[in-house]
């Protein structure tokens, strides 16, 4: 799964370690997920939309699906 | 240097804890058998064989309460990891035991069971990092 979370994280200026901290994940975890490494379950995709204040599915995409 | 979260102190500070107390009833243990303990009765020797558990226990205590206070993606490495080093352990020992059955190994039963436990947790360290670099960038 492709993610915008980099893009998003870096327009508001946050390390990994600060936007972890948010989702209470480790910094790790945010890392994997933005080299798309790891898919995060759906319960963290929505906190971390929510975070961001978008849609799921304007950070999350499937190259598979369109 | 990357922050710790305060769960993750925690977890640290508890599992040193444990693991010094082990150290120190191990030692203990293994000096009263030696010595004053020697003409205890055999079940009071027991107890004091097996009392290095109790600090064990409290170790994997530490560590199911780190897993269950881990977010999703560490709970995945810690799974995976356990899993290589159950793997790698068993297969070890096997690979050890069809040497020693085929008279090309002699091994001390007692010696080797003994480092079951800390191989295990061994190769779980090495196995988180290694998986934890795997999916790094």
């Amino acid at each position: 799964m492709k993610s915008r979370l980099r893009e998003l994280r870096e327009q508001r200026g946050w390390s990994q370690a600060a936007l972890a901290e948010q989702l209470d994940v480790s910094r790790q975890t945010v890392n994997a997920i933005e080299t798309g490494k790891y898919d995060p379950s759906l319960p963290l995709a929505f906190r971390i939309a929510r975070v961001f204040g978008e849609r799921i599915e304007s950070i999350f995409h499937d190259p598979e699906a369109a | 240097m990357e922050r710790c979260q305060p769960r993750d102190r925690r977890y640290r500070r508890q599992l040193l804890t444990a693991a010094l107390v082990y150290v120190g009833v191990l030692f203990a243990s293994v000096y009263l058998l030696r010595t004053v303990a020697a003409e205890w009765p055999a079940a009071l020797r027991a107890l004091l064989a097996l009392a290095p558990l109790l600090p064990v226990g409290l170790m994997a205590r530490a560590m199911v309460a780190g897993i269950r206070d881990s977010d999703e993606f560490q709970r995945q490495l810690q799974l995976e990891a356990a899993a290589v080093a159950g793997l790698v352990i068993g297969l070890g020992y096997f690979s050890l035991a069809l040497l020693a059955k085929a008279g090309l190994l002699t091994l001390d039963p007692v010696a080797t069971a003994v480092w079951v436990f800390p191989g295990l947790c061994l190769a779980f360290g090495l196995a988180k990092y290694w998986l934890g670099r795997s999916y790094h960038e």
